[in-house]
């Protein structure tokens, strides 16, 4: 099968200007010009199959928009190569613009003033989507998540989610094959997420269309995607399936507590003072265990355990030996930490 | 390959069906802001009114300027009123440039498969212009008459190919000073500014010194907004070799302004996010 992106050893560099400080600073910088490179991607590799989604991750200023932009032709690798639908996206972005779609944050491609099926109509013809095509996928999206009741409404008269809705619906109207989503659900409440994701993993599914998707948000990644591509300062770090970085991790275990009942009205320094010494209580305990570790985290005490370096019962013994335990939660190292714990540099 | 024949085929039909949907769909909008869209129109009279009348008042105290009558100063204020009319009316979106790069939505514009210029400029239409371009054509019908300039359809004829010619001239300037948002942050002043020489286009060259002459000329080529594409019409004996370039130049000078505005607008890549 043959990919739908191929990007091979790409580079972006940007020239900033060199400021320098206060008012004499800014008259020197008005006649000499001084540059420095910013390397925002740094020899980026990948190919996705179609019918892939994709979660593309990254702490901010990681470089992510800068390859999206990439690759949706907007801006012009310093080198390296892209290929999206087998072509240069940035050498005919018109052209490459009639393969895919895109929803870039909160910014809305729709016709503020316009119902949303009259800025269907237009991008109908703009698409020159035939009209068979564009009646099944209005029913589509109607029996997908009842869009119908918001084709009438103006986009300015829409809540948030609903917006974002239609935006994610419009980038699919066309029948692209391949989707960017840029923090698609940055902003929106917990039912209005969950439906958005639903939405995004039927259209994937049923379509077959490939789903490139930045976030934040692990839930979303947790939802929708079986690939994972994490990057940081412009470097790839992680480029494979969520269930092995899962297994990678999959000897850690979370266990929450709460000592008494202080911990409610604490101050966080407070709390963190506590963890730390717990902390370097069970360091001196348990000595071979290198991955043990306290911290605080929303009033309870997180305490992070590898299984193979010692027992989470003999942990949880250690300290009810020296605590009077109050409440308890025992969790799976979730999807948020291991990641963060990529981005901190723990792993390699 | 079946894409491939389909894009081809984007021609100028394609962008003219466009634009007539686009458009209906802006008024339709429009309409929804009543009174915006009353308060605007009311706006725009007065504006011309006030302008009209420091006109006039000039007249009443100068029965006429080097060489020009009244009559013929109000054929070329007239004119130029109708030669602003398409910058306002079509181009008006032009004025939100500066912004939408500065707060990053201009990206929007720039995942359509169609032209970005096209795509950009088609999504307002801006309906004040039109009460301008009433104005402007009761002037002009009033001049007209009083310096007995013939009605035939010849004449007519002229005038629309030279009214076209000098909008295209408004256009090419605007739309240069609105690209300067591409690249600078206090484009708003540089359109503001260039918008202002709407207000020297309506008097004949010959009254400023040559200096300016020459500046408004060949620099700021707003002699082309009225006197020169005009000359045909008010004084048909001594027209000169501009007057006759003056469509070919027009067309020149917008293709120019498209090109600088096209790559400025392929130059930006929106704000981080």
């Amino acid at each position: 099968m043959e990919s739908v992106i191929k990007i091979e050893h790409i580079n972006k560099e940007f020239k900033i200007l060199k400021k320098r400080e206060g008012l004499k600073g800014s008259i020197k910088d008005l006649f000499s010009r001084d540059y420095s490179t910013l390397k925002a991607v740094n020899d980026i590799s990948m190919e996705i199959m179609p019918g892939e989604m994709v979660g593309y991750l990254g702490p901010n200023g990681a470089g992510k928009s800068t390859t999206i932009k990439m690759m949706t032709g907007i801006l012009k690798p310093t080198s390296g190569k892209i290929i999206v639908n087998g072509k240069v996206p940035y050498t005919n972005r018109t052209q490459n613009a009639e393969d895919i779609g895109v929803v870039f944050g909160q910014r809305t491609q729709l016709w503020w003033a316009l119902p949303v099926i009259e800025s269907f109509n237009i991008l109908k013809e703009i698409y020159r989507i035939d009209k068979k095509t564009y009646q099944d996928n209005l029913e589509y999206f109607d029996a997908l998540i009842g869009a119908g009741e918001l084709y009438q409404k103006t986009v300015r008269q829409m809540s948030l989610g609903q917006r974002t809705l239609c935006d994610i619906l419009a980038s699919f109207l066309h029948n692209p094959s391949v989707v960017f989503l840029d923090e698609p659900t940055i902003g929106l409440d917990v039912s209005m997420k969950s439906k958005i994701r639903e939405l995004i993993r039927a259209l994937n599914k049923e379509k077959g269309t490939t789903v490139i998707l930045t976030t934040h948000d692990m839930g979303d990644v947790d939802a929708l995607c079986s690939r994972i591509v994490i990057i940081d300062k412009g470097k790839m770090i992680y480029d494979n399936s969520i269930e092995k970085l899962r297994s990678f991790f999959g000897d850690y275990r979370t266990v929450k507590l709460k000592f008494n009942k202080k911990e409610e009205v604490m101050q966080t320094e407070a709390l963190e003072k506590e963890a730390e010494d717990l902390q370097s209580f069970l360091k001196s305990q348990f000595k071979g265990a290198k991955s043990l570790s306290a911290s605080v985290d929303d009033k309870w005490i997180s305490v992070l355990l590898k299984e193979d370096e010692v027992h989470m019962m003999k942990v949880i013994n250690c300290i009810q030996e020296k605590k009077k335990i109050r409440d308890m939660t025992l969790e799976e190292i979730s999807t948020e930490s291991v990641i963060k714990k990529i981005y901190e540099g723990d792993i390699q | 390959m079946e894409k491939q024949n389909k894009s081809l085929k984007k021609g100028l039909r394609f962008y003219m069906h466009l634009y007539r949907m686009i458009l209906i769909q802006d008024l339709k909008s429009k309409m929804s802001y009543r009174a915006d869209f009353i308060i605007s129109t009311i706006g725009m009279i007065l504006t011309n009114l006030s302008g009209f009348a420091a006109f006039w008042i000039l007249f009443r105290n100068f029965p006429s300027i080097k060489g020009w009558s009244y009559h013929e100063i109000l054929f070329l204020y007239g004119f130029s009123l109708l030669a602003i009319t398409p910058v306002q009316c079509f181009f008006d979106n032009n004025w939100s440039i500066y912004r939408m790069v500065y707060t990053g939505d201009f990206i929007k514009y720039c995942f359509r498969p169609v032209n970005l210029f096209f795509y950009f400029i088609s999504e307002v239409f801006d309906i004040k212009g039109v009460g301008q371009f009433i104005f402007g054509v009761g002037v002009l019908a009033y001049a007209w008459n009083k310096l007995r300039i013939p009605c035939t359809p010849i004449y007519l004829f002229v005038l629309l190919m030279s009214v076209l010619s000098a909008s295209l001239f408004m256009i090419s300037l605007m739309n240069l000073a609105a690209a300067t948002g591409f690249w600078i942050m206090g484009s708003a002043y540089v359109m503001i500014f260039a918008f202002k020489f709407k207000d020297y286009a309506r008097y004949p060259i010959t009254i400023f010194n040559p200096v300016f002459r020459f500046i408004f000329t060949f620099i700021i080529p707003i002699a082309f907004v009225a006197y020169y594409p005009s000359l045909f019409l008010v004084r048909a004996d001594e027209v000169p070799l501009l007057t006759y370039l003056s469509p070919i130049l027009g067309i020149m000078f917008f293709y120019l302004s498209y090109k600088v505005w096209m790559k400025g607008a392929m130059s930006y890549s929106g704000t981080g996010s």
